[in-house]
């Protein structure tokens, strides 16, 4: 049993940062699907900080720094050029998968993993079992906490919902959405940096392609699955995690009469039913996505 | 005419920003900016023979665009070409396989459309989520993707593994010579013929028939064309099927002809970029036949770029991630905020 709950927490505790800053830009009114190419910016820095200079915390400066970056470029693609923000996503996503890919091969010559030499502090033997996981992963629940508190129990919380909801009501006080926007992009750039490090650093201490493997996307189907509420929307990632985690395990347990490949679709599965779910329990997507823009003629 | 040629300009003007963003990115990576681009005309364009690699990329990339571009009108952003595309493959792999031995005018026939159905399938399923729940399509189609890849490396490494094979690569049995539909150049008459069979068919179902009209408008203004008594799910589906259609088609020209065989995991970033050319193409058939000989160009430059001048080829990846970062901007540079503090901003 505890096996499994440090499973789940090693698969969560990722999932659960990148959630939260998915959270943020829904409610600001961005759907962010850039979040799986911010992560995996996240999870690189982190490791190429640490292996180049050998600190740790220049790994997490240079992570967040590169993730608020791309996080403010996505903004201003969106905000001020008008972009498709679900198309844009999926460029940032691209972006951050080749963006990483080139830096891997321009500094080691190679597409081969980069290792590092450790990675993010443990929480020690004094914890029993739980000692293999990071300080990110203790640290989760304050962090949750922390954001379902700024969402939802302070004035910036409401501007911030009033952004996306209601832009025009969020003006009429002296609000402005686009700045609420940015913040709330860059401030997810800092939770995917976190996530991304916890991903690399957790338990792995490697860099390897595309490692996020899509966590970013569930990640964001977490945000449609909760609603937007931060609560909601990390049990929901929590609930991808346990599926993950009884991946892992079935894989030791059937390993030899199920097919892995086929476990390892146990999490994208459970993302597909989550979304089916929450669009039967609220009625669905917006109609047919407005598709006029797209086209010029 | 001139609303049209002012998206020409502006699509071009995007795709300029993005290669200035690609620059930057390559400088800072410490490559050199010019030397990389001229790799990648020489690579694309400029070096004797690079046209049929271009040409040889542009023909898949084209058949899953036509079908991307008929999802997108219909007012559906079916994401997963990709998966798409991978699942038509391995349905073609599966009927070649079983029919080995039968004549090929029987069997190539039957692959075509064992392609086209897996494609369709796995693009009903998210369609169906669509268009009876509401499940959001881009999520669920991403994630088609991911299971796809999976489901080919399954298939490759158990029920179609090539006994003889190295075991570092998974695949499937090589497809028998009398099947091939080219060799490993891609271009052959009966690849080409395709390609130019579904341009005409698909520009004339989307410029010249009803199906067409009602899924563009279908795309702009749901709204009205419900209230006109037109079926918005079955348009919907319609163009689902049809995209994952076309999607499968390619698979299945990828097996019989360049590849000869199912690779697990083969050509990666196909999907993606055959959404590129719909958007960079403003969703138009014609406009997308223009538009995939640039990415072809691309795609195969990111063969010659590591081999020929010793670069990484992730740097294509980056172009075409930065061209869908901006390909869908509408404000112009510099007027749009302008105007910005008097427009009520919308729902982004």
């Amino acid at each position: 049993m505890e096996e499994f709950v440090i499973a789940t927490l090693r698969y969560g505790t990722p999932l659960v940062y990148v959630t939260l800053a998915g959270v943020l830009a829904q409610r600001a009114g961005v759907w962010n699907l850039g979040l799986e190419g911010l992560m995996i910016i996240g999870c690189c820095a982190a490791v190429l900080g640490l292996v180049q200079t050998g600190s740790l915390l220049f790994g997490l400066a240079l992570a967040v720094a590169l993730c608020v970056i791309a996080s403010a470029l996505l903004w201003f693609v969106i905000e001020k050029l008008r972009a498709n923000p679900i198309i844009a996503g999926l460029g940032m996503t691209g972006l951050g998968l080749g963006g990483t890919d080139l830096a891997v091969q321009a500094i080691y010559g190679s597409q081969a993993t980069v290792n590092a030499p450790y990675g993010l502090p443990r929480l020690g033997p004094a914890f029993g079992d739980f000692g293999v996981l990071s300080v990110l992963v203790a640290a989760m629940p304050f962090v949750v906490f922390a954001f379902w508190a700024l969402l939802r129990r302070t004035r910036f919380g409401l501007q911030l919902a009033a952004s996306g909801e209601h832009p025009f009501a969020a003006r009429s006080v002296g609000v402005s959405p686009a700045r609420m926007r940015l913040i709330a992009l860059c401030l997810g750039g800092v939770l995917c940096a976190l996530g991304g490090a916890e991903l690399a650093l957790g338990s792995l201490t490697i860099f390897a392609y595309g490692m996020t493997a899509g966590r970013g996307f569930m990640a964001f189907s977490a945000v449609i699955f909760g609603a937007g509420h931060p609560i909601a929307s990390v049990a929901a990632s929590l609930f991808f995690a346990i599926v993950g985690a009884l991946g892992i395990r079935a894989q030791l347990v059937f390993g030899d009469r199920v097919p892995n490949d086929l476990l390892l679709a146990l999490p994208y599965i459970a993302t597909v039913i989550g979304i089916w779910i929450s669009a039967r329990l609220r009625g669905g997507a917006k109609a047919a996505s407005a598709f006029g823009e797209l086209r010029d003629y | 005419m001139k609303a049209r040629l002012f998206a020409v300009a502006r699509a071009i003007a995007f795709v300029i920003l993005a290669l200035a963003l690609c620059g930057v990115i390559f400088e800072f990576a410490g490559y050199s900016a010019p030397e990389m681009f001229q790799s990648i005309a020489d690579g694309a364009f400029l070096n004797p023979g690079a046209w049929q690699g271009s040409l040889r990329w542009a023909l898949p990339l084209f058949i899953t665009a036509t079908g991307v571009i008929i999802s997108f009108r219909s007012g559906y952003f079916n994401v997963g070409a990709q998966g798409q595309f991978y699942i038509g493959a391995v349905g073609t792999t599966f009927v070649v396989d079983f029919l080995n031995g039968y004549p090929a005018a029987l069997v190539i026939p039957l692959c075509f459309i064992a392609g086209i159905a897996g494609g369709a399938i796995w693009a009903l399923w998210p369609g169906l989520l669509r268009v009876r729940s509401g499940a959001d399509e881009v999520i669920t189609t991403l994630m088609g993707n991911f299971i796809a890849g999976l489901i080919l490396i399954y298939v490759t490494g158990g029920i179609l593994k090539d006994p003889s094979g190295t075991g570092q690569v998974m695949a499937s049995r090589p497809v028998a010579p009398a099947y091939r539909i080219s060799s490993e150049s891609g271009l052959s008459p009966t690849i080409i013929g395709a390609a130019i069979v579904v341009g005409v068919v698909m520009w004339i179902l989307v410029n010249r028939s009803a199906f067409g009209v009602l899924a563009g408008l279908a795309g702009r203004n749901p709204i009205m064309i419900v209230w006109q008594g037109a079926r918005m799910s079955r348009l919907g589906l319609a163009g689902f099927m049809l995209g994952g259609g076309l999607a499968g088609l390619a698979g299945a020209m990828e097996v019989l002809g360049p590849n000869g065989r199912l690779v697990s995991g083969f050509l990666p970033t196909l999907g993606f970029t055959a959404i590129l050319i719909a958007l960079v193409a403003g969703l138009s058939i014609s406009g997308a036949a223009i538009v995939s000989l640039f990415f072809g160009g691309l795609a195969s430059a990111s063969l010659y770029l590591p081999v020929l001048a010793g670069l990484p080829a992730a740097a294509i990846d980056i172009i075409n991630a930065a061209i869908a970062l901006f390909i869908t901007a509408r404000a112009a540079p510099g007027l749009g905020w302008l105007t910005a503090r008097r427009r009520a901003v919308g729902g982004a």
